[in-house]
């Protein structure tokens, strides 16, 4: 038996060893390598000035032709959106912009929906993994994340947990600085075509509150950075839009810009094509920093 | 409670430890710490369905005592027929029930003749197809006088309740599990090292092949109105490897969890994707059910139709193994999968090739051209088959095979909307093929010369490889 117990033990300590190999491989090669997404991107921009950073969701990224409307405006803007992301991540976003001496004048943040939720999205979430031993990463997620101890003392714990993004693939496509698909550095990413079958729901209610949409106002203040929180459009066929009214009552300086959009200039009902950004970057340059120029 | 949950990871080496340690000075310790802990890991899901287990198991046991005193043929016969209505009964009610009630409306209303009757609302207990089929062995074993019964009453709850196999086989039969309750288990460090390796080989199968296949498949078969034929043929090849990942490797980790305590469970998976027929794959695969219908139902099938000759045959081996189909479930997927699998047998027993061994020779390192010409073949009808059985409806089965023989091959392979990628999957599936060939002959691929170094290559497989992030339950627990 003690012998058995021995080979047991040998064979855990070899497992948890290479759990602890892996994870700092892991780690340094996603440190290392060029950003190959926009977290990765924003954690290693540094000691830049921005006259406008624009925060969000896919509503975001797909929305803000930033190239277009740099060219409009003449300021140094950078679209941060993310398909799928939360408010919880864009206070995650702010944080490490803010932290790395990154000036920002003003931010634009769309806001729908998500003033219903206060939780991190599994896509920022799995993004920030190997980066949990920045200090502003770790308290983000310990105040936000009850996995947090697993995730932060068991090595490779979470790499395993979110391998479809964080795993072998995208470790080896890092280690060899393979270029993503969608270049972080651009932030846009545009849509084509139209395709409205798929309906788009919004919640019937508007939550209370946002404690996380109260923290990045709070940050914004604290940093003499204007924040401007707006409303992208729907599609005509999006359901519950008394939710819309809903959320501007319940945030009067909500800057609504989701009027005036046909049907045709969307690629589903909660995203813009290409054609449509491009109304949309116009429209929201002449219904804000345009009325301020003149 | 999982095998690969975390749960289990804590659960296995206490009672281990306890087994071996404190429970150790009789059988009857062992016998009783064997049914407390395997009591307390079915509970884990549900702990009302334990009374269902606990009433087969003294109806059983009963059963078994009265067989043993009774001598008149007709009074043994009853006492047998009361523990077939009592388990076949259960198993009916919980697994059956709605699906007859359904089925029964559907055909009267296809006659034009309305019938009212609204489904229960009733869970299917976990396992209960393993449990009431072992526990069924024991008294058919005594009934036939192969099998003395046992007056030892923990060692016969032990036999059907012991946990490694409990809620997903291998369905034991009594006389090879039964009788080594009644020895005190010593320790025996090559066993219990040889337990530790299966359990690492099934847990490679079912994290790094099957959970890894599952988000393939799940994707594919959710979405096959939409995909071309070579997404729906790998759609297919996939779930053959989800399956035989997921249920080989839940066996696997049975069998050495139970060689931890001392106990041998039978085989249940023998390299099944390298059978040249198949009669010779279902001899390797899920041998523990295969036997059990074989001895329980194809031989007295065959008896009673043996004056019909090849004919005779025929028809109880469609039988037996449409009745296999309905041990998986109740829907007609599954019936059909059995009723098709007993089909393609007739041609085998035409040619009087059903029993034929085809065991390719250890020194071969590649099978000859017909070899592989007869895997293959036998390996796309089971592939072809389990897409059937995989279905949610016999229309969604048609409606899948249809798009596949369209032979439309436009687009090649189509971008799946999950974080995993055609080439990856085929390279791993290939080398898990190659890997399986090279120890066809042993349980694992844990032997020879480099043996610590293939387990840890396994280990770091796991981490690298594994589909933690979607790992999903063994399949066969719905059965």
């Amino acid at each position: 038996m003690k012998k058995f117990i021995s080979y047991i033990i040998s064979i855990t300590a070899i497992l948890v060893l290479m759990m602890f190999i892996l994870d700092i491989i892991y780690t340094q090669i996603y440190s290392r390598s060029n950003p190959r997404n926009t977290f990765q991107y924003i954690l290693k921009t540094k000691d830049i000035k921005y006259d406008i950073v624009f925060l969000g969701s896919s509503r975001v990224a797909s929305h803000l032709d930033i190239k277009l409307f740099e060219s409009l405006s003449n300021k140094n803007a950078m679209n941060f959106g993310v398909n799928g992301i939360s408010l919880n991540d864009n206070l995650l976003q702010l944080k490490l912009l803010i932290d790395n001496n990154i000036s920002i004048s003003e931010i634009f943040l769309q806001i729908d929906a998500e003033f219903n939720y206060e939780d991190a999205s599994i896509v920022m979430t799995t993004e920030a993994m190997p980066f949990l031993k920045n200090k502003i990463v770790k308290f983000h997620f310990k105040k936000y994340n009850e996995d947090f101890n697993y995730l932060y003392y068991l090595p490779f714990y979470r790499y395993l947990i979110y391998d479809p993004k964080i795993g072998f693939r995208e470790a080896f496509f890092s280690f060899f600085n393979k270029n993503p698909k969608i270049d972080p550095k651009i932030g846009f990413v545009p849509k084509y075509g139209s395709d409205l079958s798929i309906p788009r729901v919004l919640p019937l209610t508007v939550s209370e509150r946002n404690i996380i949409l109260e923290e990045i106002i709070r940050i914004c203040k604290k940093n003499d950075i204007e924040l401007t929180l707006y409303l992208s459009p729907f599609c005509s066929k999006v359901e519950n839009k008394e939710y819309l009214e809903s959320l501007k009552n319940k945030i009067p300086s909500l800057l609504d810009l989701s009027e005036g959009y046909d049907d045709e200039l969307f690629y589903n009902c909660g995203h813009l094509n290409l054609q449509g950004a491009q109304l949309f970057t116009e429209n929201l340059y002449h219904a804000t920093l345009n009325n301020e120029l003149k | 409670m999982l095998f690969n949950s975390l749960d289990f990871a804590v659960f296995l080496p206490i009672v281990f430890l306890l087994y071996w340690f404190v429970f150790n000075k009789t059988k009857t310790q062992q016998n009783l710490l064997v049914v407390v802990s395997s009591y307390l890991f079915y509970s884990w899901w549900d702990w009302r369905f334990l009374f269902l287990i606990f009433f087969s198991t003294i109806v059983d046991y009963l059963v078994g005592l009265a067989l043993s005193k009774e001598k008149k043929e007709k009074k043994r016969k009853n006492l047998l027929l009361i523990s077939i209505f009592v388990n076949i009964g259960f198993l009916g009610f919980f697994k059956y029930f709605n699906f007859f009630l359904d089925s029964f409306i559907e055909s009267f209303s296809f006659f034009g003749v309305e019938f009212q009757g609204s489904p229960l609302n009733i869970i299917l207990p976990v396992g209960i197809s393993f449990y009431t089929f072992q526990s069924l062995s024991y008294t058919i074993d005594v009934y036939r006088n192969k099998l003395e019964p046992t007056k030892d009453f923990i060692s016969f709850t032990a036999f059907v309740s012991f946990f490694p196999q409990l809620v997903a086989g291998p369905i034991e039969r009594a006389t090879n599990l039964l009788p080594q309750f009644y020895k005190k288990r010593h320790f025996d460090y090559d066993k219990a090292v040889g337990g530790v390796h299966l359990i690492i080989w099934g847990l490679f199968k079912k994290i790094v092949i099957a959970d890894s296949c599952a988000a393939y498949v799940n994707e594919i078969f959710s979405n096959y109105e939409t995909m071309n034929s070579i997404s729906l043929l790998l759609g297919g090849i996939y779930f053959s490897f989800q399956m035989y990942g997921d249920f080989s490797g839940y066996s696997d980790i049975a069998i050495g969890t139970s060689r931890l305590f001392g106990i041998d469970l039978k085989k249940n998976f023998n390299y099944p994707f390298f059978s040249q027929n198949i009669a010779e794959f279902w001899r390797k695969w899920h041998i523990s059910l295969t036997s059990w219908l074989t001895e329980y139902v194809f031989t007295p099938l065959s008896i009673y139709f043996r004056d019909y000759g090849k004919l005779g045959l025929s028809i109880a081996i469609v039988i037996n193994f449409t009745i296999c189909g309905v041990w998986h479930g109740a829907n007609w997927t599954y019936i059909v999968f059995g009723f098709l699998h007993g089909l393609l047998f007739i041609p085998l027993i035409i040619r009087n090739s059903s029993f034929k061994e085809y065991n390719i020779s250890e020194q071969k390192k590649i099978p000859s051209l017909k070899e592989i010409l007869n895997i293959t073949i036998t390996f796309t009808l089971v592939m072809l088959s389990l897409i059937i059985f995989r279905a949610n409806n016999i229309t969604e089965a048609v409606n899948y095979l249809k798009i596949l023989f369209s032979f439309n091959f436009d687009g090649g392979f189509q971008l799946l909307l999950i974080r995993r990628y055609t080439p990856e999957l085929i390279i791993l599936i290939f080398s898990f093929v190659g890997l399986e060939w090279y120890s066809r002959e042993k349980e694992h691929p844990f032997f020879g010369r480099w043996n610590n170094l293939k387990l840890i290559t396994i280990l770091m497989c796991l981490l690298l490889f594994g589909a933690f992030a979607n790992s999903t339950e063994f399949i066969y627990f719905q059965f």
